[in-house]
């Protein structure tokens, strides 16, 4: 009876985005009368920090200090159409919306920047805060005196709306295959899971977690750690600990308490290394792809290939409980071979279980 | 100061943990009633018989609420993706989950709400209930769902079809071909903040819904379209949550909610207890894989097929979509140029699973990359150098036809391998994702890049 160490990989891929696209994110851009600015999105932050996100990506897109820039999410009679904070989208979609709206209303700025500058508005560019003629950087305005000059002398509002939508993509229910892409980016991941396995008590410690995320651009890069090492946690959950229905498929659960579900706590959350690494989308806000769901997929497998390297054991029904543990180092370790076949998990299988032999699931081409 | 790139504050921080931000139960409304529901004892059971007039005597009592109650009670969330609707919003004559609503009260206090409940009388015939997806097709499995054992409305097909290349000859040229079964389980979204809805009626007609919904359109939908009301009567308050991970898309409290406060004319709030939080909200899915890949004795992987059953549990609820994304990712980070894959909704008198975080796609990757472990203990291959070696590229083709523009995998796994030391040979260091030519495009792969699939397929370019 002893103590093992393992290590396994998992690479994975995400998509950005509803399957199939067709789910939009809308946002409206207004300029108060000294300058500052208020972003009306529909995005709810569920914790991923959309509100901050949109903000960054509304203040460069205008070339404004980010204090300058508040957000407004808060209900749908000032806000437009976000489809939701779900699909790993709020970055990309709920960001290029807000993106495309304050780029009309940078154009707004430069007009009226343009007749108190006398330049005309292709030859100005806004840098921190104020618009500045290309070229002679000592003749420029305020956006605050821009605003007000809006405001007071020529009676208008500075706006700009942004709509993001990537169109509906059919699939062919034959074989799958779609004729636009059916999501705005894809992101990718790879996990090293490093573990110790107790083989008499079947305890699985995941003791380090190395992490890269390709996030195509990290627009706030401590909210994309926040996003990595929260995820792990779900992971660690899902891979080791999480399940409803512990003799699955038996309908018992658990138990309505926290005191009856294992869930991981911050005890439980190992040493984490995180690297992101930037490959930039090239329709995303500032490059970015996406971070949010991706995070929890990667750790299962890994750490379940850790379990294999030091111990010799496949435990493919998540989580690897202790029990699970045990029960596959008291079983058959060994795959089944059949001509140039092997054969892994056969008492799980569809055909093992059904009294049918799994007809119905199988030779679906008749 | 450029804001994009920077490590700025959260927006909201400082008033999340100090314990200034205002979620849906913090808010407080002079003469707002409370809520309980009745919900499901049983599995699977006919409801013989519903009487809520000694509930809706009760002193204290403003309004009891059941199915007669609901303008538009069968809605489907994702009825505008072509999924037609299953489940009703309170239960009609039939309960199929421990947990399904069935009735709602409205009460000065919550526990007069709950004693109210206590004396709906109801009668039920309990019937045999089924939970094992792998039985479902089984002719001695009880059939519990009006469509039969599976989701039928993949267009024509009762699954989710992926299909490419050649398929049987991929699996006859193959040196070894590699079966396995993946089996990740229920789990529970576990918000701190339950799921909570407060609904005012206000005097000018409309109905204020504060809500901790993680989609405030797409909710209002769903409440518009069991009230049947247009979209200007209604206003949602939310935009922060105490949690969702992908619950919180279920509007599970909001439409109830709102027919009672409509009744009562009174403002209501409903907070799940962590009870029904833990026992009658949905979970993430339990999914069961099977794979079988053919694959060559030196490390490329020929084809897939895979089978793929999903618990959907009572209703379809978001499951045809879960499955349809799964399907479109079953391939993972890897090009795998024959493949055949179908992906079955199954009904269980489980509760409904919804949503989570990775909805679809956190099985498949477990499955997937589980397996490509496997295959390099099989095959005697460095796992990493498998993966490499089978990593998308740029100008690869997935199993959708899609042309990828910005693979990183091979760029992820050198860092990763970087990172933790792990030595490659020369070869394998300098990969990049650019697209395939000598070594890395073997026979196998020249179709998927240069023949017909990319040609007549422009990949969403």
């Amino acid at each position: 009876m002893a103590k093992h160490k393992g290590r396994g990989i998992a690479t994975i891929e995400y998509p950005t985005g509803m399957n199939q696209n067709g789910d939009p994110s809308q946002a409206w851009v207004k300029l108060k009368p000294d300058g500052r600015v208020d972003v009306f999105s529909g995005t709810v932050d569920i914790g991923q920090g959309s509100r901050t996100v949109h903000t960054q990506i509304v203040a460069d897109t205008l070339g404004v200090p980010f204090d300058w820039v508040t957000n407004d999410n808060t209900n749908t009679d000032s806000s437009a159409v976000c489809t939701g904070s779900f699909a790993s989208r709020g970055t990309f979609i709920g960001g290029n919306a807000v993106r495309f709206a304050a780029e009309q209303a940078r154009e707004r700025i430069l007009d009226i920047a343009s007749k108190e500058l006398e330049i005309a508005p292709g030859d100005l560019d806004i840098v921190e805060g104020e618009v500045v003629a290309k070229g002679a950087p000592d003749r420029k305005i305020g956006i605050p005196e821009v605003a007000a000059a809006a405001t007071w002398n020529y009676g208008e509002l500075i706006t700009g709306t942004g709509a993001a939508l990537k169109p509906y993509a059919d699939v062919s229910d034959d074989d799958g295959s779609v004729e636009i892409e059916p999501h705005s980016a894809i992101s990718y991941a790879a996990c090293v899971a490093e573990v110790e396995v107790d083989d008499e008590t079947g305890e699985v410690t995941v003791e380090r977690l190395i992490q890269v995320y390709d996030v195509g651009r990290a627009i706030n890069p401590t909210l994309v750690e926040g996003q990595i090492e929260g995820g792990a946690m779900m992971g660690l959950g899902l891979g080791l600990l999480e399940e409803a229905y512990p003799y699955y498929p038996a309908p018992d659960h658990r138990g309505g308490e926290f005191g009856a579900y294992l869930a991981p706590a911050l005890e439980d959350l190992p040493d984490v290394d995180n690297l992101i690494i930037e490959n930039p989308s090239e329709d995303g806000p500032f490059g970015a792809k996406a971070i949010g769901e991706m995070a929890n997929n990667a750790q299962p497998p890994a750490i379940v290939s850790a379990i294999y390297d030091a111990v010799g054991v496949w435990v493919t029904q998540m989580p690897a409980t202790p029990e699970r543990v045990l029960r596959a180092l008291d079983g058959e370790k060994e795959p089944r071979r059949e001509g140039k076949r092997v054969i892994f998990d056969d008492q799980l299988s569809i055909r093992t279980v059904s009294s049918a032999g799994g007809k119905g699931f199988f030779e679906t081409d008749g | 100061m450029k804001a994009v790139g920077a490590r700025l504050p959260r927006y909201d921080g400082v008033a999340h943990v100090t314990g200034q931000t205002q979620y849906v139960d913090d808010i407080r409304i002079r003469g707002t009633l409370w809520t309980k529901a009745l919900r499901s004892p049983h599995h699977n059971a006919a409801i013989t018989r519903l009487d809520t007039s000694k509930a809706e005597a009760l002193p204290g009592v403003h309004a009891v609420v059941t199915h007669k109650d609901v303008p538009h009670n069968v809605y489907g969330h994702l009825e505008a993706l072509g999924i037609p609707a299953d489940e009703p919003l309170l239960a009609v004559d039939e309960v199929r989950y421990k947990g399904q609503p069935i009735a709602a009260v409205a009460a000065v206090d919550e526990d007069t709400a709950r004693e109210a409940v206590s004396l709906i009388e109801i009668e039920y015939e309990e019937r045999p209930a089924f939970f094992d997806i792998r039985k479902a097709m089984d002719p001695d499995s009880p059939q519990i769902h009006q469509w039969g054992p599976v989701y039928p409305h993949f267009g024509s097909y009762n699954h989710r079809r992926v299909r490419k290349g050649d398929i049987d000859a991929a699996f006859e040229q193959a040196d070894t071909i590699v079966e396995g079964v993946y089996r990740p389980q229920a789990i529970e979204h576990c918000p701190i903040e339950p799921q909570t809805a407060l609904v005012v009626p206000e005097a000018n007609g409309r109905l204020t819904i504060y809500s901790c919904t993680q989609a405030m359109y797409f909710s209002m939908g769903v409440v518009a379209a069991h009230l049947q009301w247009p979209l200007n009567k209604l206003k949602f308050v939310g935009g922060t949550v105490g949690g969702g991970f992908g619950g919180k898309v279920d509007t599970a409290s909001e439409t109830i909610s709102a027919l009672l406060a409509l009744k009562a004319k009174r403002p209501v709030k409903w907070r799940w207890t962590r009870e029904e939080e833990f026992l009658a909200s949905s979970t993430r899915a339990p999914w069961h894989m099977e794979l079988a890949d053919a694959v060559t004795s030196d490390g490329w992987i020929l084809g897939r097929r895979m089978t793929t059953l999903h618990d959907a549990g009572a209703y379809a609820r978001f499951s045809p979509y879960g499955v349809t994304k799964h399907a479109f990712h079953h391939t993972g980070a890897y090009t795998i140029p024959n493949v055949h894959f179908d992906g079955f909704v199954v009904f269980t008198n489980r509760v409904p699973t919804t949503a989570m975080r990775g909805f679809g796609v956190t099985s498949v990757s477990f499955a997937v990359e589980t397996h490509m472990n496997r295959i390099a203990e099989v095959l005697g291959i460095d796992p990493l150098q498998l993966r490499l070696k089978n990593a998308n590229r740029i100008g690869d083709t997935t199993p959708n036809r899609v042309v990828l523009k910005d693979p990183s995998t091979v760029p992820v796994v050198l860092a990763a391998a970087d990172r933790v030391g792990y030595d490659l040979p020369d070869e394998y260091k300098s990969m990049t994702n650019e697209r395939r030519s000598g070594d890395l495009l073997p026979p196998h792969l020249v179709d998927q890049l240069g023949g017909s699939d990319a040609s007549t397929n422009g990949g969403g370019r």
